[in-house]
């Protein structure tokens, strides 16, 4: 275990978990838009209803996914205080894009919510797509912080005393490459977590549709996936040779066979809701995509141990960035309890997840 | 480089998010006590002001959480120098905070989705943890600002520039480094944000700070918290008793009354406490470690008495208040010394410093370094001063509307009180007041209502600027300036950027308010909206 493992490690689970609430959130968005919007263009009242069914599922997480981004940053700025320095400056315009996208994205969500039926369809479909796209306006600045510690530039010019110009970060190939990968990765999820809901409240039609849409996400994953390896493999050696060859080869097994089961269960679940049946596996669709977001993720951070930022074959330490103004051993019982308390709020709003969407308290 | 748009958009972002966070705080008080009152008496009408009441409170959860990743990222990305402080003795209290914060937005949620289908006593134990994580969510935050008001752990650091300083505890925060990077900062002209982006500069100044627990052991820090919580509860809650005012007014349905009456005891008691006790216990933590902020809210350009405030802040009516002259005169102790000589007290000599400077990989001339070393440190007390002189003005006549803003809450707190209550000689007092507006309760109710409004947020929004703006020159009192702290990214200065920022910040407050607003009308409406479709489909389809 090398010096900063240790707030590698924390942020790093900050990260996933995340990532896991966070790609539910944007997909369920988006998937609720869309059929916000083909309800009022066809007039169909059943679309409708199927939008608001599907989006109680984002009503209560986003604002527990967006608190993990919080944790996240705390970590970041503590841990890794040059880092976020170094970002801070490097890519002011894309955190810009973030916050910006953040300030419109949470209030949309609530103005969807409680407009719903008070204001005319045409009008409330708009406000579906600020709400559904906005949201992908968050990682289209926060991912620019990945790629650039896959494959620096904005950072690299502001080190050699350059101050990049604001979407400097976004002629960065990896960038495109972890973001279409995002994108895609977040639809699928999101429809694999309402074909879940629907599975619940036992609707057939419903749940095969969301399953049809979210498969079809699903199997646009490995040419994104490939296509982001092979952008890894020119700008980010290390973390591609890690992943294929090194010790992150078991985490790529492990989300190949997952998403295997995954393509397997919904094929034959469709079949099986083809013939009017709901097998019980099918409730746990959307949490075993979400798995699979989550080891993609893992492996996609992971991989650049014991490095922070990878230069090519190489890298800077995950120690040299780790932060030196002060002991992080001497706030490992702070570090423990606060561990504790947010294994803690997981399981409180697990509870609300349970009597929201199982106990259908929410309407 | 302009720093004042940026302190402007900052002050502007922090000033709607403490809306919000009043709200936070203040609403689980109507709540619980709703719910309290509903387990007593079964009243559905109790029930039912306790949902919208939640609802708001999500939305403008909602609402907070967005301001609050607005400030955050303000720090981080246009006051880049903080980060130093996040790193070192803010640390602890904002790791801390996550507990408090994710406890909070999975309790509310949990509350929200529970409410009406859970017994009134688990809803209620519910909303109570909520608000405890609440308070501790904000004593934290507090403890952090608190330490940029009272640098706890600086030791006598700012003593030996300004000999009017009190002590800021143990020297838990490493005198002598950071000296050399203040001095360094005056001969460069760079922002701290310089020194610490060069991850091999930042190695370079390696440990800062011994106490990462500092910030949470800071005296100040208790008066403070107490302080500000009760006044975020004190305008969240007259939010709240404004809204039902406003619903009495317009419906004249005694209900309403009766939901008012079932929440006001607790907020009377906080309207009382606030200016007694705790304001007092805040003002003696300004005489001690801010005095150059109590001379500019009592206008005191040169020593002055005032009986009263000198009991009230030294124990001792007799006691004199010192002015801002008396303190420049103060300057003086430090005769001829120099920079270079109290550098030389923390074993820094021109020598290291320049050889820090180079470690930290920033190029420092010669010429620059000697003329910061040689500059009189009374001159620097002095030119300082100047800036509160310049200031002092503003500070007393705001603070003193603060003063009276309170007053008009407190006393219209009593009045309503009497309203809504049997209070022997308040009551008939209230009656007459009541009379005396023309006989209409619901009107006088909400009159009542609006002043205690008002005049709670007059003192809780002048009481922050006085809290901010009296603690300048410095961020970080007696050691930083706002403009050492700032971004090195230039954009951040360029007037499109600001207005940008502003037009978004003003833009999704407004409607986020606007949706409040709406929603507190309207929320039973929009499920009816949807049991109607549901039925109907359910109809069409069987």
């Amino acid at each position: 275990m090398t010096p900063g493992f240790i707030e590698f490690l924390l942020l790093g689970i900050a990260v996933i978990v995340h990532i896991g609430f966070v790609t539910t959130t944007l997909g369920v968005g988006i998937i609720v838009a869309v059929y916000r919007y083909l309800s009022y263009a066809r007039k169909d009242q059943n679309l409708e209803a199927f939008a608001r069914r599907a989006f109680r599922l984002l009503v209560v997480t986003e604002l527990f996914s967006g608190v993990w981004g919080t944790v996240i940053t705390v970590f970041l700025a503590g841990f890794f205080p040059s880092l976020t320095a170094i970002a801070a400056s490097a890519l002011f315009g894309p955190l810009a894009i973030s916050i910006a996208s953040i300030m419109i994205r949470v209030p949309s969500i609530a103005i969807f919510w409680y407009t719903w039926g008070k204001v005319s369809p045409k009008l409330h479909s708009i406000i579906g797509f600020i709400m559904g796209l906005s949201g992908f306006g968050i990682p289209f600045g926060f991912r620019t912080i990945f790629a650039e510690i896959t494959s620096p530039r904005s950072v690299a010019a502001l080190l050699q005393g350059t101050q990049p110009s604001l979407l400097y970060a976004y002629t960065d190939p990896v960038f495109w490459g972890l973001y279409a990968h995002t994108v895609i990765a977040a639809v699928s999820v999101g429809a694999f977590m309402v074909a879940a809901i629907m599975i619940m409240d036992r609707d057939v039609l419903w749940s095969r549709k969301a399953l049809l849409f979210a498969t079809i996400f699903l199997l646009l994953q490995p040419i994104a996936g490939t296509a982001y390896y092979l952008i890894l493999s020119n700008n980010a050696q290390y973390i591609a040779n890690s992943i294929t060859s090194g010790e992150f080869m078991p985490v790529l097994a492990v989300k190949l066979f997952l998403f295997a089961v995954l393509l397997a269960a919904s094929i034959h679940l469709m079949r099986r809701l083809g013939a009017n049946t709901i097998p019980s596996y099918g409730k746990y669709i959307g949490i075993l995509a979400i798995a699979v977001a989550i080891t993609g993720e893992f492996m996609n951070d992971g991989s650049r141990y014991p490095y922070m930022v990878v230069l090519g074959s190489s890298g800077i330490s995950i120690e040299s960035l780790a932060n030196p103004l002060m002991s992080i051993q001497s706030v490992f019982p702070a570090i423990l309890t606060i561990s504790v308390f947010l294994a803690l709020s997981i399981a409180v709003f697990s509870i609300a997840i349970y009597y929201a969407m199982i106990k259908r308290f929410v309407l | 480089m302009q720093i004042a748009g940026l302190l402007d958009l900052s002050a502007t972002g922090i000033y709607f998010h403490a809306i919000s966070v009043s709200i936070t705080l203040g609403f689980p008080l109507a709540i619980a006590s709703l719910l309290y009152k509903y387990s007593r008496t079964g009243d559905e009408s109790l029930l039912r002001a306790a949902r919208i009441t939640t609802i708001i409170l999500m939305i403008n959860f909602a609402l907070g959480a967005i301001t609050g990743t607005l400030v955050e990222f303000g720090l981080v990305q246009i006051w880049s120098g903080t980060l130093v402080a996040i790193a070192t003795s803010a640390f602890a209290p904002l790791a801390a905070e996550l507990i408090a914060f994710v406890m909070e937005v999975a309790l509310l949620i949990l509350f929200y989705v529970t409410l009406g289908k859970f017994s009134a006593k688990k809803s209620l134990t519910i909303i109570l943890s909520y608000w405890a994580f609440a308070i501790l969510s904000g004593i934290l935050i507090t403890s952090v600002n608190s330490w940029l008001v009272s640098p706890w752990g600086t030791g006598n650091l700012a003593e030996s520039i300004y000999p009017f300083m009190p002590d800021y505890g143990p020297a838990a925060m490493d005198p002598s480094k950071l000296l050399a990077v203040k001095i360094i900062m005056l001969a460069t002209g760079l922002p701290l944000q310089s020194v610490l982006q060069d991850p091999i500069a930042a190695q370079k100044v390696g440990i800062l700070i011994t106490d990462p627990y500092i910030a949470l052991k800071n005296p100040y820090n208790i008066s403070s918290s107490i302080h500000n919580i009760t006044a975020a509860i004190i305008i969240g809650t007259s939010i709240a008793i404004l809204a039902w005012s406003y619903r009495y007014y317009k419906t004249k349905d005694d209900r309403y009354v009766k939901i008012l009456a079932s929440f006001f005891i607790p907020f009377l008691v906080l309207m009382i406490l606030q200016p007694t006790l705790f304001g007092h216990l805040m003002g003696t933590s300004v005489v001690e470690y801010n005095p150059t902020k109590f001379s500019m809210m009592e206008g005191a350009v040169e020593q002055i008495s005032n009986p009263l405030v000198s009991l009230l802040a030294y124990g001792n009516p007799n006691h004199p208040i010192m002015g801002i002259k008396d303190y420049e005169n103060s300057c003086e102790l430090l005769g001829n010394k120099t920079l270079s000589q109290i550098a030389s007290q923390y074993n820094l000599t021109a020598q290291s410093i320049k050889q820090i400077a180079g470690l930290l990989n920033i190029e420092l001339s010669d010429e620059n370094l000697s003329r910061v070393l040689n500059i009189t440190a009374a001159d620097v007390c002095k030119q300082d001063l100047s800036v509160d002189l310049s200031i002092l003005p503003t500070i007393n006549v705001l603070y003193y509307t603060k003063i009276a803003g309170g007053i008009l809450a407190l006393l219209s707190s009593l009045a309503l009180a009497g309203l809504l209550y049997r209070i022997p000689l308040i009551s008939p007092i209230s009656r007459a007041i009541d009379k005396l507006l023309g006989g209409r309760k619901e009107r006088t109710i909400l009159i009542l209502a609006v002043l205690i409004a008002l005049g709670a947020a007059t003192a809780s929004v002048l009481g922050w600027y006085v809290r901010e703006v009296g603690r300048k020159p410095w961020t970080v009192y007696g050691l930083l300036y706002p403009s050492e702290l700032a971004t090195t990214v230039p954009t951040a200065y360029s007037l499109s950027f600001l207005l940008i920022a502003f037009l978004i910040i003003l833009s999704v407050n407004i409607l986020g308010l606007a949706a409040m607003a709406y929603v507190a009308l309207n929320a039973d409406k929009v499920s009816e909206y949807f049991r109607e479709l549901l039925n109907k489909i359910r109809g069409e389809n069987s």
